[in-house]
């Protein structure tokens, strides 16, 4: 007897069709799994015979052959276990299963034949439907991340029997009802507010432009002036997710088993934040099967990466492509992946290894050369892809206590709401949305200067010896600030205070 | 240039002490030539080692080609008995024999005062080194240090931009700039200044060179001003040698708890030196009339005045300015580097503004 059945693989991002055919023929018992399947599938024969088993069916004691097609692609996971069980199932005659190619089938089994969540149920379904498929039986567990997608009908379960039983008609299960993004995303409070920050106005203020124009940031400040908590304030005051973004973000999140099961999909902008222990791969994506890395799941939000000179080299140059494209590609011997990695970088670091230089009550006690060295850690090309430099102070006690009333992160957000929709309405017709991935022609065409803003730069270049390759960061930052003003032009005052956010670029140090 | 020119000269690549080249030149009694001096027994007067490699180059075309080689680097040579030779050292116990140097040598003969002090200035430190260094520089003084990092790289570098004259003394070789981070500053002194160093060019620094060179520094100087510097620094060395060559010492009273400023506020207590608030002082004691830059009626907008009259009271950081001037954290973000690129203010470290 043979029975086929379809489920889906993952190949990054994007699922594929599986055929999954089995053979039950006369012989000698024995079941054998054939296909590129990987260790998780060779053992799903003894999950699929126990399960079946334990949920009193007959285990057909002859020769199983299940084969999943395409058979040169290489095959991981558990999700296959249900398939194979439901393909068995249907061999047999006395069970009575008639349409179990209606469906596509995802999920593991327990040998108590209970269905279990996996990993990646969004991506495969959003590939599924775009593949033509309509019906689906998902794990009960992962039934929310699938109720996003318009235009299918999802089934849960939540075992075996309880599968066999819906086929056969005796059980009747409703397809989950639609879940509308705007609702759950309304809902989503950050747990950090920019309220909750007392002073450090002007790094709140660099944050902003940050945020209004996607530049990346780099805070320099002595230990314990809230540089971490002003980067995790930060997610609070970008635009809120769209249904797009936040499908791209929860299919990266549901393949690396991160997302959050009850809520089904990513709506806050993610914030990533690997300690500097983490190796290059951690960060890009990789191992044998190209998994994606910290600046994938950062994909549409921020990676913070506090002590940015404590990461090793390798590991901070690595961020350079990624930086520029918003892509990264891992290529590993059993697969080459493109994963998304759109994030603004937010990095933090002390002015040198003891902390204190420049502090205005503590002694540093470093060297000139340890400051060198320190500093020598960040390579011209990475300061290169960072726009906006900023010194972050100390609070005093009085200010920390103060009870003035800070502004909180809602406020701040309406601000660059309003910049981000000119800049959106500017870049229509190209590719880009925002002012921080212009590129040398599009920075000429929309940041043109007046005379006085002309005069201005030049002076600046002169008096405080600014590196030439300040330029153009400096004119794509003026044209965030001018954004924020409603200007349509950048005026001297914009270049001002761009170039008051170049403090790595002075020969300051 | 004669034999015994040459034969002077020549010894200058050996570093030897002043003392050790006066013996060896009265052991060649009347006879300079380098025939003589193989025959002269060097042994009891510098090391075998030193002696054999003096023996070994022995010669006048050796000497020669030294010095041609020595022109070609750009590096003039003076020995105690050259006319250009500091008059000021002359008359010190451990004057240098020789003096290495690069760049414009008349401003040995300008007034001048050695700003020295800690390596690690704390936000003030740098606020007075730079202010007196310049005020000074543009009265026609000029300013002494040793290129060290802190202190001594902020007066050179403040006379250099009001286009004033400094002079580095070095504890190294000219050609072995220490540290290496001031090789900028150090061409931009040999251009605009001058470099000196008691030490052959290829010579690396030794923690005994820095005290040494501070006792050129001293007795080149006509006052020593101290800004910043502990108790334990290099600068108690530049002190001691200022007060046995009978230089005026000045010092920049500081905070009593702050430790950077303890050697200055000892001097003052203990009235080795002179306490001076402004350069003023320094310009009255040395005969030399101050004039102070007028100040230029200068064209500030209304934000720009009210930032100028806050920091008229001192050095603040962005956020008591922002919280003090009522202006939004923009505005007066731009206003700071407006201020700044019309050189009316200047930034230190830890986001503090001054004026300048």
């Amino acid at each position: 007897m043979l029975a086929k059945v379809v489920s889906f693989g993952l190949k990054g991002v994007d699922g594929y069709k599986i055929d999954i055919e089995t053979d039950v023929s006369n012989g000698l018992p024995h079941f054998e799994i054939v296909g590129l399947a990987d260790t998780a599938i060779k053992e799903a024969k003894e999950r699929v015979r126990s399960a079946i088993k334990n949920s009193a069916f007959e285990y057909p004691i002859k020769r199983i052959t299940v084969n999943l097609a395409p058979a040169d692609m290489k095959k991981e996971g558990a999700v296959y276990d249900l398939g194979i069980a439901i393909a068995i199932l249907s061999c047999n005659e006395e069970n009575g299963i008639k349409n179990e190619r209606d469906f596509a089938y995802l999920g593991e089994l327990s040998f108590d034949g209970s269905v279990k969540k996996i990993k990646g149920v969004l991506p495969l379904l959003i590939s599924a439907r775009n593949l033509g498929y309509k019906k689906f039986i998902v794990p009960k567990e992962n039934l929310t991340e699938a109720s996003f997608i318009s235009g299918i009908e999802v089934y849960g379960v939540s075992s075996l029997i309880q599968t066999v039983k819906f086929l056969k008609g005796e059980e009747e299960l409703l397809p989950v009802a639609a879940c509308k993004f705007e609702d759950i995303s309304a809902k989503q409070n950050y747990a950090m507010d920019f309220s909750h920050v007392k002073g450090q106005k002007m790094a709140k203020r660099a944050l902003e432009i940050a945020a209004a124009g996607g530049h990346n940031l780099l805070m320099i400040g002595p230990p314990g002036s809230g540089k971490s908590m002003l980067a995790k304030c930060f997610p609070t005051i970008l635009p809120d997710l769209t249904f797009e973004e936040a499908l791209e973000v929860t299919k990266i999140h549901s393949i690396a088993g991160e997302l959050d099961l009850k809520q089904g999909i990513v709506c806050t902008r993610p914030f990533r934040s690997p300690h500097h222990t983490a190796s290059t791969v951690s960060l890009t994506g990789g191992g044998p099967n190209s998994k994606p890395g910290e600046i994938s799941l950062a994909h549409n939000g921020v990676l913070f990466l506090d002590e940015f000179p404590e990461y090793t080299r390798h590991t901070i140059e690595t961020l350079r492509q990624p930086l520029e494209d918003g892509v990264i590609t891992v290529a590993r011997s059993n697969a080459t992946i493109t994963y998304p990695a759109n994030f603004t970088l937010i990095a933090s670091m002390n002015p040198c290894p003891c902390g204190n230089y420049g502090s205005k009550d503590r002694e540093c006690k470093c060297s000139a050369a340890q400051i060198t060295k320190y500093l020598s850690k960040l390579s011209g090309p990475i300061m290169d892809r960072i726009d906006i430099h900023i010194e972050v102070e100390n609070v005093t006690y009085d200010q920390l206590k103060s009870r003035n009333e800070e502004e909180s992160s809602a406020q701040i957000k309406q601000r660059v709401d309003k910049a981000r929709a000119i800049q959106l309405e500017r870049f229509k017709n190209s590719k880009i949305y925002s002012n921080s991935k212009m590129n040398a022609m599009q920075t000429k065409r929309y940041c043109a200067l007046d005379r006085e803003g002309e005069m201005l730069l030049k002076n600046a270049f002169e008096r405080l010896k600014l590196s030439a390759r300040a330029h153009d960061r400096l004119l794509r930052v003026a044209r965030t600030i001018a954004d924020l003003e409603g200007e349509a032009n950048i005026l001297a005052k914009h270049i001002a205070e761009a170039i008051s956010y170049r403090s790595m670029d002075r020969k300051y140090f | 240039m004669n034999e015994k020119q040459l034969l002077i000269y020549f010894l200058s690549q050996f570093d030897l002490a002043a003392n050790k080249v006066e013996e060896i030149l009265s052991a060649l009694g009347k006879d300079f030539s380098f025939s003589k001096l193989c025959s002269v027994k060097l042994e009891k007067i510098v090391s075998k080692t030193a002696a054999d490699k003096i023996l070994s180059l022995a010669s006048s075309q050796y000497a020669k080609t030294y010095l041609e080689n020595l022109k070609e680097l750009g590096i003039g040579l003076l020995c105690k008995f050259d006319k250009d030779y500091p008059e000021k050292l002359l008359p010190l116990e451990e004057s240098p024999f020789f003096l290495f140097y690069k760049g414009d040598l008349s401003l040995l003969k300008m007034p001048s005062i050695a700003i020295v002090g800690t390596r690690t200035p704390s936000a003030y430190g740098r606020m007075v080194s730079e202010r007196f260094a310049r005020e000074l520089a543009q009265n026609g003084v000029a300013i002494i240090s040793g290129l060290a990092y802190g202190v001594d790289s902020i007066a050179h570098r403040a006379a250099l931009e009001c286009g004033g004259k400094t002079v580095a003394v070095l504890g190294s070789g000219l050609n072995n700039i220490y540290p290496a981070q001031h090789l900028d500053l150090a061409r931009e002194i040999a251009e605009e200044g001058l470099l000196l160093s008691e030490y052959c060019p290829s010579t690396s620094a030794t923690k005994y060179s820095f005290p040494a060179r501070n006792r050129i520094i001293a007795g080149l100087s006509d006052g020593v001003l101290i800004t910043e510097a502990g108790l334990k620094s290099g600068t108690l060395y530049t002190r001691d040698f200022a007060l046995d060559y009978g230089r005026e010492v000045y010092a920049v009273p500081g905070n009593i708890d702050n430790c950077k400023s303890d050697l200055p506020n000892e001097i003052v207590c203990s009235g080795q030196g002179m306490g001076v608030t402004s350069s003023k002082a320094i310009l009255e004691n040395m005969n030399i009339d101050s004039q102070q830059p007028q100040k230029k009626n200068l064209q500030l907008s209304f934000e720009e005045d009210v930032v100028v009259k806050l920091l008229e009271t001192g050095a603040k950081d962005m956020d008591e300015l922002e919280k003090k001037s009522n202006l939004a954290i923009g505005v007066l973000k731009s206003c700071l580097t407006m201020l700044e690129i019309r050189g009316i203010i200047s930034r230190m470290p830890g986001g503090l503004f001054c004026l300048k």
